[in-house]
């Protein structure tokens, strides 16, 4: 998942690095991943410094409600119609307001990763070839506008995501969506509704492993079904969640306060919230936020990762010791390569810059060891399949990276017969952005390149590198990617699979123009095995991120670690995997 | 006279719409931009793009386009931001002017008072060691970079100093409008104002000064004196009303220019959401609508600044007549 | 009044009659006589030599390259080793903070920013690419509008209409937008184009100069205009045009030369002020690019340091200040010496 386009409506004279990342491009139907049982394998222990994220789904204590949760925001997260927005930021407050059909417990931890039933009572497994999932929906569960929830609502639900435009790949596999379009939508066959036997019946084109974690985020959730068919601008539908979205303005603040109609059905999914109110306030500068965070005039500072350095220094005062919590994030930041034409159309030019490319200066520009952890692969830790893996380091070791090899990158570039040649390397404007690019500018020339620097606005940067029309005039280029969900296809195959490369478009994640036959062979296998064989296929990733990783298509560079800073008077503090920060699970004293 | 006036209007409309048009296509000429795109949402697939494309009439030739968007914009007032569907862009500028208008009337202030006392001194004590002292201090303020003295004003008092009793009234950074409380208002505005002002302090004392001692030496304020005309009576009455054709004329055109949006610098270093600032947003955005807005709004007090300006010069000497 | 003592001066020192002194002779003496202004002036042509000097400070002094960041490097204060950028403290280790002011010229005198370089260095190359471009576009910026003016005031009528709307427009026009399109469209041809015979790469210092050169010469275009204005209405202009004179002689012969001071007396306060705007659009990320420095970027990269490494931003704020206020300085003091009894009314 990528930046939003609007995260550049920065107070900060330059957006430090606005990555709120939420990207995801299906690639089509039949490229399912990671089932139920992966998901709950490998994750690691998370790794967190500052307070431990606690791991509780501990029963709800009654003393704790109440209080108005601040939280300050740099920028609005752009038009706040759930069907479209693609960003974190919202997110972390729909999954608030709205429920799906299933959705990613809401718990700390390990455990967060796990996806449990919420409107639905139970998950269902699929029949007719893995193309048909049965819900049984509960009864008695109403909107914030004291609508009841049928089942029939959910046709609208999944019909808004084609008639409103925003991504549609996740539910391209329902019957009936390939004719969709934002002229209109019908999608009866693919979501069949039965409001008196209360079920709803999905039936998709081909089966798809995928399909839970693509119903639990919240362009599935649940809107009445009378719910316009067009964009509802800033007014959000009403949902079944705690809260309930009292205004929206994105100058100012969004405004949610609690939903009348709400009760607990299954606590696992949607748990009791404790504040009363949660304000979201607009238009700071990141410095301010922090400011009024110490102060106790508002409780969470939602840009953690563009808080100055000054101030950065500032936290690590003892007295903010149970103030500030440092999670890692499973998300890449690297530089593609472009494949396409010299000199990274050769191997061994690739290779060497990799094995030139001074990751601990990159982690330094990112803050340092404790926010950044440098990585040669493409899998972030924590992450389904993840192997420690990195041959691009000094020393004999092949796991973790120590330093750079700049002999052995100059017998490489030697040997590719590329030395001498000009690189641009394509980055973007704000400080952070432009430091790395300076980075790799150095590393580059030191290996005996010609490296020049070519700095976008965030806004066109990310659009830029992904269209080929423009791949005569760069040859390495930024970038950064979070998870969608836990999937391993989310990133070997989103970012480097050969069907993600798509010519003349901006919206080409592939951004390298990866493809290496033999490799997609084994993706696809994996996706095959997913529902039948998750343990191969697992093992199977691990492989094909080991062989990604040897093909040197990117520098990756580091895996960002994301800092939350709450004020004192703040507890209760949960890590999600998938949500990060659970809001309606803090308590204030 | 009359005449002039029409005709420099009618001008001015032409010049903005020019303004418009070349706006319009140095935007489409940006590599990378591609509205359809920004409307469009987050990752959409090509058919998507296309259905926007032709749903909000982005296929069309651009001179229709630009049509469009003028109606949008004057018209109907309905014009909506390409990278926030939700918000209309006419009210979004109403809504910033308060915040320009309250930062540039204060500083405004604050500036014709301090360079006129600024200015009348050093003419007083012209041939003293005062004047050229008073003239190197207000030239200190033209000096520096605005931005600059802000971020050294915040280092000042949102810093170190934040907590000694000199700083600690000064409020985070950001605009609190005066309905919603006029004490925060004003003391969150003090800073900005001095800094915005500092600049032109140093100008305008100058150029009063300048003309002050220009004017002592003409003949009418010698034949003043002569009638024996108590001095403060000469300065006051017949020198300052002279000297101050520069100086007003000077002012129109600043106040105007600011008012426009040329306090952005100060706006962005200080956090205040005036038009400036969002001027400053739709730029780095690239949200036509937004730059389409801003544009026409701070061309429309420029240009008119200046007719204003040009029509009082004619008026007060019909030599300077340009047409 | 000087000139009459001058003159009674001079025809004392003479046998016979008042010798008449070349006006520009005479203002230069009065400049001369000006030592504020001198100063000014030095202040100035030194700020100008240091930076010239870039080079040689940077290589035999503090013995740097400032351009690549040198986040992993180390420096010597006080006789240790410490490294350029250090980790935050407590527990939480948040943070890389760079070094301080060290006050040791071979040694990151004021300091590291925030990719590790040497302040003091890159303060000196910054000052090359902000003086480069505030005297280029100032002379590119008064060369345009002097012929502007000159058009519009000697031809009058529609041709001064005209032209004096177009300085509206360009008065009128958002400079921002202009550099952050123009700015784009050249990044992204990584060759750069061709202009006739000089070849402008993405990261040309030529870009911020000619979009700063052209967004002022409607400031300078108004007084010099002006000027035009009032000596073409002289009696000299009328006899020369009795006598026969074609246009071209009457401008340069007649109407150019009582324009020049003008644009002398202007020269420098324009100076000041495109100093001023490419530091502003610098700050922006709009004017000067990597790998390209000027006091600008400086002071941008500064800005997240403004609390903890305060001399980021501070020193070269303090460079623009004083090289613009001795630019001001001189300035006002060549406007003295030109026209004593200040008939410009002409503000920079």
């Amino acid at each position: 998942m990528k930046l939003p386009a609007t995260a550049a409506h920065s107070v900060s004279l330059q957006p430090r690095s606005r990555r709120r990342p939420r990207f995801r491009h299906h690639p089509g139907w039949s490229a399912g991943a990671a089932t139920l049982g992966a998901l709950t394998l490998i994750l690691a222990g998370c790794s967190s410094s500052g307070s431990p994220s606690t791991s509780s789904t501990g029963t709800p204590q009654a003393g704790h409600k109440g209080g108005t949760f601040t939280i300050l925001a740099n920028s609005a997260f752009g038009v706040a119609d759930p069907a479209q927005n693609y960003t974190l930021e919202q997110w972390q407050l729909l999954i608030d307001t709205h429920d799906g059909l299933v959705g990613f417990a809401k718990v700390g931890g390990v455990p967060g990763s796990k996806i449990v039933p919420d409107l639905a009572t139970s998950v269902p497994t699929p029949t007719n070839g893995g193309k048909t999932y049965v819900f049984h929906i509960r009864k008695g569960i109403k909107f914030s506008n004291g609508q009841t929830l049928k089942p029939s609502d959910f046709v609208r639900t999944f019909e808004r995501q084609f008639t409103v435009p925003g991504p549609t790949s996740f539910y391209s596999g329902l019957v009936g969506a390939s004719k969709c379009s934002t002229k209109g939508c019908d999608l009866s066959q693919g979501v069949v509704a039965d409001d008196s036997a209360y079920t709803l019946t999905l039936n998709l084109t081909a089966p798809d492993p995928e399909l839970m974690d693509q119903l639990s985020l919240p362009f599935a959730f649940a809107v009445p079904g009378n719910t316009s068919p067009k964009l509802t601008g800033n007014n959000v539908p009403p949902g079944t969640g705690p809260y309930m979205w009292k205004s929206y303005n994105p100058n100012t603040q969004a405004v949610l306060v609690r939903n009348p109609y709400f009760h607990v059905w299954n606590a696992e999914a949607q748990p009791e919230a404790y504040p009363n109110e949660i304000i979201e306030k607009y238009g700071l500068l990141v410095s301010d936020e922090v400011r009024a965070v110490q102060n106790g005039q508002a409780n969470e500072v939602f840009d953690g990762d563009q808080i100055p350095s000054d101030q950065l220094s500032q936290l690590n005062s003892p007295k903010y010791a149970n103030q500030v919590h440092v999670n890692t994030l499973t998300a890449d930041w690297y530089f593609a390569l472009n494949t396409r034409r010299p000199p990274f159309n050769n191997l061994q030019a690739r290779q060497a810059i990799n094995y030139a490319a001074n990751r601990a200066a990159y982690v330094k520009i990112a803050g340092g060891s404790s926010l950044a952890v440098p990585t040669c692969q493409i899998l972030p830790p924590n992450y389904p399949s993840y192997a420690p893996y990195c041959p691009y380091t000094a020393g004999p070791g092949h796991n973790t990276w120590t330093g750079p090899d700049l002999a052995k990158a100059k017998q490489l570039v030697q040997q590719s017969g590329t030395a001498g040649m000009k690189v641009v390397v394509n980055g973007t404007t704000d400080q952070v952005g432009k430091a790395l690019v300076e980075q790799m500018i150095a590393d580059l020339d030191a290996i005996g390149y010609k490296a020049s620097a070519q700095l976008l606005a965030t806004s066109i940067q990310y659009p830029f590198v992904q269209n080929s029309a423009n791949s005569g005039k760069w040859n390495v280029g930024w970038s950064a990617w979070y998870q969608d969900y836990p999937a391993q296809s989310d990133f070997l195959n989103v970012l480097l699979g050969c069907g993600t490369i798509h010519p003349n478009s901006d919206a080409s994640p592939n951004i390298a123009a990866f493809c290496d036959q033999s490799i997609q062979a084994k993706i696809d296998q994996a996706e095959s095995m997913a529902a039948t064989d998750p343990t191969g296929a697992a093992k199977l990733w691990t492989e094909i991120d080991q062989a990604d990783t040897n093909a040197a298509p990117w520098v990756d560079m580091y895996n960002p670690k994301q800092i939350d800073f709450l004020s004192s008077n703040v507890h209760g503090y949960l890590w999600n995997p998938q949500w990060y920060i659970l809001i309606d699970r803090l308590w204030l004293s | 006279m009359l005449t002039f006036i029409i005709r420099r209007l009618l001008w001015t409309v032409l010049v903005m719409f020019v303004i418009t048009v070349i706006v319009y296509i140095i935007f489409f000429k940006t590599p990378g931009v591609d509205p359809a795109r920004a409307i469009a949402g987050r990752n959409p697939s090509a058919q998507v793009i296309a259905e926007i494309r032709e749903q909000f009439g982005l296929n069309k030739p651009l001179p229709v386009q630009y049509a469009l968007m003028m109606k949008s914009l004057f018209v109907t007032r309905d014009l909506v931001s390409y990278s926030n569907q939700g918000l209309k862009v006419v009210p979004e500028i109403a809504a910033a002017t308060p915040a320009t208008l309250s930062l540039v009337f204060g500083a405004a202030v604050i500036w014709v008072v301090a360079s006129i006392a600024v200015g009348v001194a050093a003419a007083l004590l012209r041939g003293t060691v005062f004047d050229p002292l008073l003239m190197v201090a207000a030239l200190i303020g033209v000096s520096a970079p605005v931005f600059w003295v802000g971020q050294v004003a915040n280092m000042i008092t949102q810093g170190s100093l934040h907590d000694t009793f000199l700083f600690s009234w000064v409020p985070p950074l950001g605009y609190t409008p005066f309905t919603q409380d006029p004490a925060l208002w004003f003391k969150g505005l003090v800073i900005p104002w001095i800094t915005l002002s500092i600049l032109y302090i140093g100008l305008y004392g100058r150029v009063l000064r300048a003309n002050i001692i220009e004017t002592q030496n003409e003949d009418f304020i010698r034949t003043a004196r002569a009638k024996g005309i108590p001095e403060r009576q000469v300065l006051v009455r017949h020198t300052l009303r002279t000297s101050m054709i520069t100086f007003v004329s000077l002012f129109g055109l600043d106040f105007g220019a600011l008012v426009a949006g040329g306090a952005l610098l100060t706006e962005v270093v200080f956090g205040i959401h005036g038009v400036g600032f969002l001027a400053y947003q739709g730029f780095i955005n690239l949200d036509l609508p937004t730059i389409m807005a801003t544009v026409v709004y701070g061309a429309f007090f420029i240009v008119l600044a200046n007719a204003l300006v040009d029509i009082a010069y004619a008026w007060l000497d019909p030599r300077i007549r340009p047409t | 009044m000087a000139t009459l003592l001058e003159q009674v001066e001079v025809g004392a020192g003479q046998q016979s009659g008042v010798v008449g002194r070349n006006p520009w002779a005479l203002a230069g003496r009065r400049l001369w006589r000006n030592r504020v202004a001198m100063a000014a002036l030095g202040v100035f042509l030194l700020i100008v030599v240091l930076c010239l000097a870039a080079p040689l400070y940077a290589n035999n002094v503090a013995h740097v390259n400032p351009f690549p960041p040198n986040l992993n490097g180390h420096t010597v204060v006080n006789g240790t080793v410490v490294p350029v950028m250090q980790q935050g403290g407590g527990t939480l280790h948040l943070g890389e903070t760079p070094i301080g002011p060290t006050w040791d010229p071979g040694h990151y005198f004021l300091g590291a920013d925030s990719v590790g370089r040497d302040v003091a260095a890159l303060l000196l190359y910054g000052g090359r690419s902000s003086l480069l471009i505030g005297i280029g576009s100032a002379v590119l910026c008064c060369l345009g509008a002097t012929i502007v003016a000159l058009l519009a005031g000697f031809f009058g009528g529609t041709v001064d209409a005209l032209l004096s709307r177009l300085m509206d427009i360009i008065w009128a026009f958002p400079v921002y937008l202009l550099a952050i399109s123009i700015s784009t469209e050249l990044l992204t041809h990584s060759s750069g184009f061709q202009v006739g015979p000089v070849h402008v790469s993405a990261s040309s210092l030529w870009l911020p100069t000619v979009i700063i050169a052209f967004i002022f010469v409607p400031y300078v275009y108004r007084p010099v205009r002006g000027q035009v204005l009032s000596v073409v209405n002289k009696e000299f202009v009328e006899a020369s045009v009795a006598q026969g004179a074609s246009n071209l002689r009457l401008v340069f012969s007649e109407i150019l030369p009582n324009v020049v001071s003008t644009v002398i007396v202007l020269l420098p306060l324009i100076i000041a002020t495109t100093i001023l705007t490419e530091s502003a659009l610098s700050f922006l990320s709009i004017g000067v690019q990597p790998p390209n420095v000027s006091w600008g970027t400086i002071i941008q990269d500064g800005t997240d340091l403004v609390y903890t490494r305060p001399w980021v931003s501070l020193a070269p704020g303090l460079m623009i200040l004083l090289t613009v206020l001795s630019l001001n300085v001189f300035g006002d003091g060549v406007r003295d010496a030109l026209d004593p009894r200040a008939k410009l009314r002409v503000e920079g």
